[in-house]
């Protein structure tokens, strides 16, 4: 700092005329007027005036930041706003790219050509006049090839991705996985086989999101099992969908497990169909579908939003065997007081692993279990450092 | 009573769905179909208006931006399912979608739903309230463990994990109530007001 | 051969979004409106088809005369007009689709969402002659916290409305964040598995 600040003075003692030029253009630029009568100080200038890359960024932007002046806020109090002014050089014209109201001591410049230098000027401004001018060193924009503001994330997920890995190769080479037991699950086979007993159809809501979400793509897993033992019960499968490639996903998936089946002549693509994607309107054509078709079983997994109580309600009233999962919070209460059976959160990514039995399903499974025995560990640990007053890993779970 | 045949319109609309609750009957099936096809139209005038055109139409054929024919030709490799040879092909823009999709969430949920909660569990301020939100996390957490057998001490956990798991479900419940009351107050206040014009 | 090239289309579409993330620098910077725009174009192929599929559907209805054949008018009839309307006319204010969008489609929308208050109170009675203590406990809490924040709570006991922002903030936040902690690591590992295709059942067969 004080070599910076020794290097300015020397800086200013040979550039004063100079400036003083440069100080009347810039003056008469940016529209500031001087006139006749005598006229109040000007306010005191900036100081402290420094530019650099704005970090994290695709390039383009430099922050400039100073100190207040002394008139901002105290002593005068005149300052209204400042005027931040660029150039290519030193001496070279100033020209204002933007300001900001008194009190605010910093200024992003969002315009700059990566790799060019650029001088940044700050003058404070009572409306009338402006202060002696404070110029920065030179600094140019560039971006950044890695956010270190996210590598609390990157850490995380190697961490995350790497216990499940490890996890599935391990069941790979034969180890015996438990998996507890989770009752809308187990219930699935009961569900099939009443509606089987009754005579009637099995309904599968995949929800209303589109296939980039994830909860959807667990909800076509889960179908593909569904779908398989309805195949082998000759059960009539409905599958509405909200969103056309959902139906193209379902219609795939459904057809693959009728041929695993061994039944492939029973399936019908027309009773996997694409209604609406509008949410309400989707779950009045759901609706009126439930009515007439009368379900035995109705499975409902994905995400869902407010229709969610219109649906299972209805469903009810129908007196089908109903079966939830969805990773939506905000909606898991009204599956639970709808539905006979509902999987809470993680339980829906869980299915896959539960219905198949699958080794490599089950070890990711036992990967996410470590990552939760890990937050566990992290979160305990944390609560008791904060408690005394140690911040730091509150810091390193902030995202920038 | 109104005279403008909008809202006699829009007054059939309502009773049709609102009818749905009595029973299955012709005036909400004709307003369900109603609404799926008004609804599908919509999306599709919507859709084109402000998808298509904007970024699709005018980069390919005004600004003559080619790059935009990568996912022009995506969306018709969707249409080689109806030709039997090159049915194989739809599954590519799936293929994408589905990538993409998976790996943009990533790093998003990690950020959102892991590390923000964990920062957020932590405080320096420690109350009794305090504490029973840290036990009720890791009390929940434990619920969820699914490679070991619920017993001992990982039962007492996960059952209190339950405990707190319905009395924020009711919560979440209590708190929407409300919010559905004041739409359905709305709904009958356009009966009221705006079509038989009894209140103001 | 054909059934590699979708798990490796899958790879780097996956691999490029997440790594995307944490490089500011272009072209990573671009890739994610890039995708959304790619995104929206397939979705839109895909409608083409998803509507293709509802007329078929309907139009057989109608020509054999099957059950509820009538209302397939209704819904043909319904999507043409509304879709010519704002394909031809366009969707700004006061022309024939936006007369349209208020007079019924509006109607129709905030009607279905309005029946959640009756499919709420049905829930809830449902939920009270359950007599489970899972019930039992989500009962009360829904109870005590809808209370809290009507007049009526306020009149029965003046600190209900800050009992009921307590389980709130409290209980009800503690589980919805473990909730999210366990749905995070599940996304995270089905999104892994469909990257690295360890997942693949209905993209191309087992």
């Amino acid at each position: 700092m004080d070599g910076v600040g020794r290097s300015l003075v020397r800086y200013w003692r040979s550039a004063l005329p100079l400036v003083i030029v440069l100080w009347s253009v810039s003056g008469a630029a940016s529209g500031a007027t001087t006139p006749d009568t005598v006229t109040p100080e000007p306010p005191s200038p900036p100081s402290n005036v420094a530019a650099e890359d704005r970090s994290n960024d695709a390039g383009g932007s430099v922050v400039i930041s100073w100190t207040k002046s002394a008139d901002d806020g105290g002593g005068k109090e005149s300052v209204v706003e400042y005027l931040v002014l660029r150039s290519t050089s030193l001496a070279g014209e100033f020209q204002q790219i933007g300001s900001v109201r008194s009190g605010v001591a910093q200024f992003v410049d969002q315009n700059s050509i990566d790799g060019t230098p650029y001088f940044y000027m700050v003058r404070a401004s009572d409306g009338v006049s402006l202060s002696l001018p404070e110029v920065s060193e030179a600094a140019s924009s560039s971006a950044q090839w890695f956010h270190t503001g996210r590598t609390n994330i990157l850490v995380a997920g190697a961490l995350l991705s790497f216990l499940v890995l490890l996890f599935i190769r391990k069941a790979k080479r034969g180890e015996e996985l438990y998996i507890r037991p989770i009752a809308g699950l187990e219930a699935v086979d009961e569900a099939v086989g009443r509606a089987t007993e009754m005579g009637k159809p099995i309904m599968y809501v995949p929800g209303i999101m589109d296939m980039d979400d994830i909860q959807t793509i667990a909800s076509m897993i889960i179908l593909g099992r569904v779908a398989r033992k309805a195949a082998e019960y000759e059960t009539a499968l409905l599958v509405p969908t909200s969103r056309s490639l959902v139906m193209s996903a379902a219609q795939e998936t459904v057809k693959e497990a009728y041929l695993d089946a061994g039944r492939p002549d029973a399936f019908d693509a027309d009773r996997i169909r694409y209604l609406t994607d509008d949410q309400f309107g989707y779950a009045a054509g759901v609706d009126g579908l439930m009515l007439r078709e009368v379900p035995g079983a109705i499975f409902y997994m994905g995400a869902f939003y407010a229709e969610s109580l219109i649906l299972a309600e209805t469903g009810h009233s129908t007196g089908a065997i109903q079966i939830a999962g969805t990773a939506m919070p905000s909606q898991l209460p009204f599956f639970v007081t709808a539905c006979d059976y509902t999987l809470i959160g993680e339980e829906l990514f869980a299915a896959s692993a539960y219905l198949s039995k699958e080794p490599l399903l089950l070890g990711s499974l036992k990967g996410q279990d470590w990552g939760k025995a890990i937050s566990i560990a992290i979160l305990v640990g944390g609560v008791i450092l904060v408690s005394f007053g140690m911040s730091k890993i509150v810091e390193w779970l902030t995202t920038r | 009573m109104s005279t403008n045949p909008g809202v006699w319109v829009a007054v059939i609309m309502t009773i049709g769905i609102f009818s749905f609750l009595y029973k299955d009957n012709p005036l909400y099936k004709f307003c369900e179909h109603l609404f799926v096809g008004i609804s599908l139209g919509y999306y599709v005038a919507l859709y084109w208006n402000n998808g298509v055109i904007p970024k699709l139409y005018i980069p390919l054929f005004r600004q003559h931006n080619y790059f935009y024919l990568i996912p022009g030709f995506l969306g018709i490799l969707y249409f080689s399912r109806f030709v039997r040879k090159y049915a194989y092909l739809s599954r590519w823009p799936m293929a994408f979608v589905l990538g993409a999709g998976s790996g943009l969430s990533i790093p998003a949920i990690l950020q959102a739903r892991i590390i923000a909660q964990m920062r957020g569990t932590m405080s320096d301020t420690f109350t009794v309230s305090y504490v029973v939100m840290v036990i009720g996390v890791l009390a929940t957490l434990s619920y969820f463990f699914f490679s070991r057998e619920h017993k001992g001490f990982l039962k007492i956990a996960s059952g209190i994990g339950i405990v707190y798991i319905m009395v924020g479900f009711g919560a979440t419940f209590g708190y929407t109530v409300m919010a559905r009351v004041s739409l359905l107050i709305g709904r009958a206040q356009f009966l009221l007001r705006d079509w038989l014009g009894i209140i103001d | 051969m054909k059934k590699q090239i979708p798990l490796l289309i899958t790879f780097v579409a996956g691999m490029v979004m997440l790594v995307q993330y944490f490089i500011p620098h272009r072209p990573f910077s671009e890739v994610y409106r890039l995708f959304n725009q790619w995104y929206l174009v397939v979705a839109v192929f895909a409608m083409i088809l998803g509507i293709g599929n509802l007329i078929k559907i309907h139009s057989v209805r109608l020509r054999r005369r099957g059950s509820g054949w009538q209302y397939s008018i209704v819904l043909l009839c319904s999507l043409g007009v509304m879709g010519v309307a704002g394909l031809g006319w366009g969707i700004e204010r006061g022309g024939f689709f936006d007369y349209l969008y208020w007079n019924m489609y509006y109607p129709l929308s905030s009607t279905m969402f309005a029946l959640l208050a009756f499919f709420v109170a049905s829930a809830s009675y449902r939920a009270f002659r359950a007599r489970t203590a899972e019930a039992t406990l989500l009962l009360a809490s829904a109870i005590l916290v809808m209370l809290g924040r009507v007049p009526l709570g306020n009149y029965l006991w003046d600190r209900l409305p800050l009992l009921g922002d307590w389980i709130m903030s409290y209980p009800n936040m503690a589980g919805q964040r473990a909730i999210m902690i366990g749905i995070a690591l599940g996304v995270v590992s089905t999104s892994l598995r469909i990257i690295l295709g360890i997942e693949r059942t209905y993209l191309a067969g087992r």
